[in-house]
Order: C-alpha cells, then structure tokens, then sequence
C-alpha cells in the first residue's frame, strides 16, 4: 500500500480545509467496505464452515453436536444429491454453450458500423440488467401452454415446456441464454474490437478467405477474452437459483442449488447444507481453476 | 513480368478530393517510390492499387486487366505494411507460410519454400520465434519475407522502414535495394523520406496535395525539379529559394537577388533563354552545392559576410547575408570558422535554376 503513489490534495480543496490528510481520505474509502465484506461475506463464510461439522438446525433451540465428517460422508454417498449434480451439470453446458454461440455470433455481426448500431447494441443488452426473479416469472408466461406466445409461434399446440419432466431443464437453459448471451456479447466485442484491423487488412493481402481468416486470426486472437467469459459463466451457471425456481418444481430440473435452498430452509438441516455448499464450492473452484490455468497457457501464446 | 498502370484515378474522402486524376505508368521489374510529404495522397495511392481502398474514378490496370472492381485477394499483390502486421500469435515461419497455407499449399512445399525465403532474408535461425521476440529490423524482415514467399505480381511497400531508427533504417534500405536487384519484381514504395527515396528509386514519383508533382530517375528530380515545391522537397540541406531580377550588362546577365544592391554574373545566353520573364514573377534556386565561396576576391565573385556555420562532418552549410536574405553555402568542413568572417561568392550558373514564381513552374533554364 505504502508504495502507491497518491495525488497530493489541492491546498485549496474543502477537504484540506477540514484538516483531512489523503490518508484520511483513502481510509474513508477503503475502511466501510473492508468492515461490510468482514462482516457479511467472510465471517459468515469461516462461521459456516464450522457448522458444516455439526448437527446445527437454525429453527431448533435444544444444543446441537459436533459430528465429523458425517455430513460430508452422508452428502457425497446419496444418490439424490449426484441427480442434482448431474441435472447442474446439463444444466451448465446447454446454457454456457448457447451462450457463448448466440453472444459471439451477436458480436460478429455488431463487429462493423452501421446506422444505429449504439442503440441496437443498447437494445440487446436490456435482458442482462433484469432481476433473474422477473425474467424467470415472464417468461413462465411465455412458455405458458395454453396462451404462451412461444407455442403460438412456434405452432406446438398446448406443449407444456415447463411441467414436462423433459423440457423443463432446457426450457430454464433457453430462457438462461436469453438473459445472459448479452454479457457474452459485450466481452466479445470488446475482444473482436481489439483485433487490430491492419491484421485483417494483412490477410486480404494474403489471399486469406473468410473462414481462413476467422479461424486463423480472429478466434485466436479473441479466445483469451472469450475464455474468461466462459469462465463468468460457467461460475454462474453453476449457482444458478432464481430462474429455475421461479419457473418450475420439475423434479428433473431441480439444480444443486435449489437442492441447498430446500435442505437449508424447508428441512432445516442447517449443519448439512453448509456441508453441501462446501461441497459445491470445491466443486466450482476446481473447474475454474482448470479454465484459469488453461487462460495462462492460451496469453502465453 | 508486370505492368501495372493508373489511368485518371480520383478518390474523394467524403468531400475532400484526395487524389487528382493521377496517372502512372510502372514498367516490368520497376523499383517505383512515391514520396511526399503525410496527407498528400501517395498511401491512399498504394492501398488503391492493393485493393484496401476504392477509387471514385478511373482505372487500375495489372498487365492490361483492369482490376479495380476486385478485392485484394484477388489481385496477386503482396504488401509490407509500416506497422508490418506480423500476426502476433504465430511463430515466424507461420507468418511466412500463412500466405501459402491460405491458398491451400502442401505443407513440404510450404515448408521448402518458407525456408528459401528465409535464407535470402537471413532469419533461417528465427523461424521458431514469435513477432514479439523479434528487434524492429527482423519483424521488417519477416514482414518482407511474407511478402515475397508466394512470388508476388508486385510488391508495394508503405513506408516499411519508417519505424525503425535511423542506424536500422539504412541498413534496411540497402537490404531491401539488394532484394531488389536480386529478386526482381515490381516494386511501388511509399516513403516521405527523399534520401530513401534517392537511393531505391528506379523513378521517384513526387506527389503534393493529390497532385502528381514530377515523375523521373532520382538524377532528373534533383537536378531538374520541374517546379519549386519538387526543388524543395527534394534534396537535403534544401535549396535556396530567392526572388531574383536579371538585368543584361555589357559581357554578361546580372542576377539581383532579393533586395541586394549587387548581383550575381551569369552567361548573357540566360537572357534569351528567360523568354521574358526578367523581373518580378522569377525565383532562383540554388542548392547549396551550387554556392561556390573562396575567400579571396575574383572575377564575377561577390563580397558576402557569413552568419551561422552548421558543421555536418563531412561538410559545412555557411549561411551567407545576400541583402536582407540568407543563401546557404555548401563548404568544405572548417572553411569558414564563424560569423562574421568576410568571404567571397559566385552562383554556379550550370547548377541554378529560375521557376516562376506564379505558377511555380520550372522555367527549364538550362546553362
């Protein structure tokens, strides 16, 4: 800290008038957000940790016992639970990979000037900045089999997508890529824009075709960033909670997380959802670890 | 064997008109270099010819086809850009190949032919590198190398030295004349650098504002510059300007230049050879190679006081006060100590030159 070099105050400023060094000024910054994180994120994550080794039930007052490793060993032995990772797991790659297809090719086409691309772009990042809770409620009316404009458009008569114990998981995926492939996209672009076009001019020259060309120095160039947010995504789509819950109880579609959210706070079985969310943690830090260490090795190139 | 020829091309950047009807023609084997200063067309002029650019008006012939409507890939040139967009995520001898790869080549006859460019260029031992490894002078190699490995049509190069400093620069400049000579192919340059363009061209072409300004061999540019702004661009220290009045005495023409009182003796054949234009509209130019100074009076040689000495090693630019005007002198090293010194000076009449001043056009005076 001590190393950075800070802009000295203006004399003049009202803040040197109240006597205020840029010490105080950082510390005022930086102190409520430490505090907020401490007491918020990283006790309850140290406190929780502690639990996962105990019988604890937050909604029982009688004491509860230290238990081991019981937790874990229970957890990791029920087939209920690896259903759960299964279905996560579908769940993770139809949704990531229709993100990452749908967002760049988004960006593709975004990646050259136009009339009104500003707004077009705008436009399509609406569904990013929406609570997950009202796009999971809409788009229940979408899918809606009687009168869902989706089965109206698509013809498909009165096709319940979400009660269907086969569809139900893809129909949450569908309605996943719709609101995230626009984060997709927005890295993208940035990456696609960061391609020097004098390497494109290059190519021509060279007698590259289009594919060659994409295949060649575009994809390579852009991967970092495209892997990055493969990551986000990935992370995300792993803890996925509030569409799936608000768009349907199919047992089939029924993530790790809506798994945790029932063992936590309809069961009460505080100690072992503490456990399987130390469970989905490992998990979650095991796959990005992958895709970090892949990250270094494309940079490197 | 390829001709390339401009006919009547315009381009228009929005409403500005950045090149006026240009046209150009570039023999087989031809080392073209066009040189002007930055925003005055001769870049545009390139990319026109590559393909990276659409021209408004006019036709773009390779070897008599017209090729104007077809996209770069199309038109078999290669090209050595000033940034020499190397692609930064290959290894050299993937950036040499990737000409030939993108047309489909068998790999041992990529292999084989990466290699030979690879010896001519001298970077065999970088082959494995990435562009980021590599000094300023072997990325313009393997620039050059990518260029040449698929046999171009022709070569167009943009400013392909301009990044390097000045020690690599010449270095550069004699490799790519060697490259040249060897290799042979048609070759378009663009420069704003004239000593560049003086050592590589077969024929400089000087543009300004759009405009072609004089086509010719670096010799006819430098000695016969066909208007003032090519007389000052091209030649370096640059040649003096001066408004200048000629007047006939008894055995020979007075130059009078500036508000001087005295003038310079030129061969009365100048008067004829003016048609007219005697005072007022006319401008001498001199290089400074053609200010001849001694320090002891003689005939037709004019008392003149230096002012600032600019020593350049192998020689010296005396500034010598002409009435209210400078005339830079080319001397040996030394021979004027300072300012101040008395000297004596004469214009050597083979090398003047007499423009007109309203139009700027050489007069073609020629003594």
């Amino acid at each position: 800290m001590a190393s950075v070099a800070l802009t000295h105050l203006d004399p003049a400023s009202r803040a040197a008038a109240r006597g205020w060094s840029d010490l105080t000024i950082r510390n005022m910054f930086i102190i409520p957000t430490l505090a907020f994180l401490i007491v918020f994120n990283i006790f309850p994550l140290i406190y929780s940790l502690g639990y996962s080794f105990t019988n604890f039930a937050a909604n029982r007052s009688e004491p509860w016992q230290f238990v081991g490793l019981q937790n874990y060993r229970e957890l990791l032995s029920d087939d209920h639970i690896w259903s759960n990772f299964v279905t996560t797991a579908k769940y993770v790659i139809v949704s990531v990979t229709g993100q990452m297809i749908v967002g760049f090719g988004l960006a593709l086409l975004l990646n050259r000037s136009f009339p009104m691309k500003g707004l077009i772009t705008t436009l399509l990042l609406l569904p990013m900045m929406m609570s997950a809770a009202v796009v999971g409620l809409f788009w229940q009316l979408l899918y809606s089999p009687s009168w869902g404009p989706i089965n109206y458009v698509f013809g498909l008569g009165d096709f319940a997508w979400l009660s269907n114990p086969d569809s139900a998981l893809y129909a949450v995926a569908i309605t996943d890529i719709w609101m995230w492939s626009p984060f997709v996209m927005l890295l993208s672009l940035a990456g696609l824009s960061a391609v020097p076009q004098h390497l494109y001019e290059a190519a021509a020259i060279d007698r590259a075709g289009w594919w060659y060309t994409f295949t060649r120095i575009t994809l390579p160039l852009v991967s970092p960033i495209l892997l990055i947010a493969l990551i986000f995504r990935t992370m995300e789509a792993f803890k996925t909670f509030d569409i799936a819950y608000t768009m349907t109880t199919q047992p089939t579609a029924e993530l790790i997380a809506i798994r945790l959210y029932k063992q936590a706070f309809q069961q009460w079985d505080t100690g072992k959802s503490c456990a399987l969310a130390y469970i989905v943690l490992i998990m979650v830090l095991a796959i990005t670890n992958l895709y970090v260490k892949y990250l270094n090795k494309v940079k490197e190139r | 064997m390829t001709q390339i020829e401009l006919r009547g091309i315009e381009k228009f950047f929005g409403a500005v008109q950045v090149i006026h009807n240009l046209n150009l023609a570039i023999a087989d084997n031809e080392f073209i270099v066009l040189l002007g200063q930055s925003g005055c067309g001769k870049t545009t002029t390139l990319r026109a010819i590559a393909g990276l650019e659409t021209i408004d008006q006019g036709d773009i012939l390779i070897d008599g086809k017209a090729v104007q409507h077809l996209r770069a890939a199309d038109r078999d040139i290669a090209m050595v850009f000033q940034s020499f967009s190397l692609y930064p995520h290959m290894t050299v001898f993937e950036n040499i190949a990737f000409p030939l790869r993108a047309t489909r080549m068998g790999s041992g006859e990529v292999d084989k032919s990466v290699r030979e460019v690879a010896r001519v260029l001298r970077i065999t031992d970088l082959l494995g590198k990435k562009p980021s490894a590599l000094s300023g002078g072997d990325m313009q190699r393997v620039a050059i190398g990518r260029a040449l490995v698929r046999r171009p049509k022709a070569m167009l190069m943009d400013e392909p030295i301009g990044a390097l400093d000045a020690k690599l620069r010449e270095e550069m400049r004699a490799e790519i004349k060697r490259l040249h000579v060897k290799q042979g192919s048609t070759t378009i340059y663009v420069t704003h650098d004239q000593i560049e363009a003086m050592s590589l061209a077969d024929r400089i072409v000087i543009m300004h504002e759009g405009f072609i300004q004089q086509v010719g061999t670096p010799d006819e540019v430098y000695s016969h510059p066909a208007n003032l702004f090519v007389a000052q661009f091209v030649g370096s220290p640059v040649m003096n300007v001066a408004d200048a009045a000629v007047a006939g005495k008894a055995s020979f023409a007075s130059v009078i230049v500036g508000d001087a009182t005295t003038g310079f003796e030129f061969p009365s054949a100048l008067l004829s050879k003016l048609n007219g234009h005697a005072g007022g509209q006319l401008a001498l130019g001199i290089r400074p190679e053609g200010v001849l100074i001694r320090r002891d009076a003689a005939d037709g040689f004019m008392a003149v006081e230096t002012q600032i000495v600019e020593p350049l090693g192998s020689f010296d630019i005396v500034d010598l006060k002409v009435g209210s005007k400078m005339l830079r002198a080319r001397t040996k090293s030394g021979f004027v100590s300072g300012p101040g010194e008395k000297v004596f000076a004469r214009i050597d009449p083979t090398q003047a030159h007499f423009f007109d001043k309203a139009s700027g056009k050489s007069l073609e005076v020629r003594l």
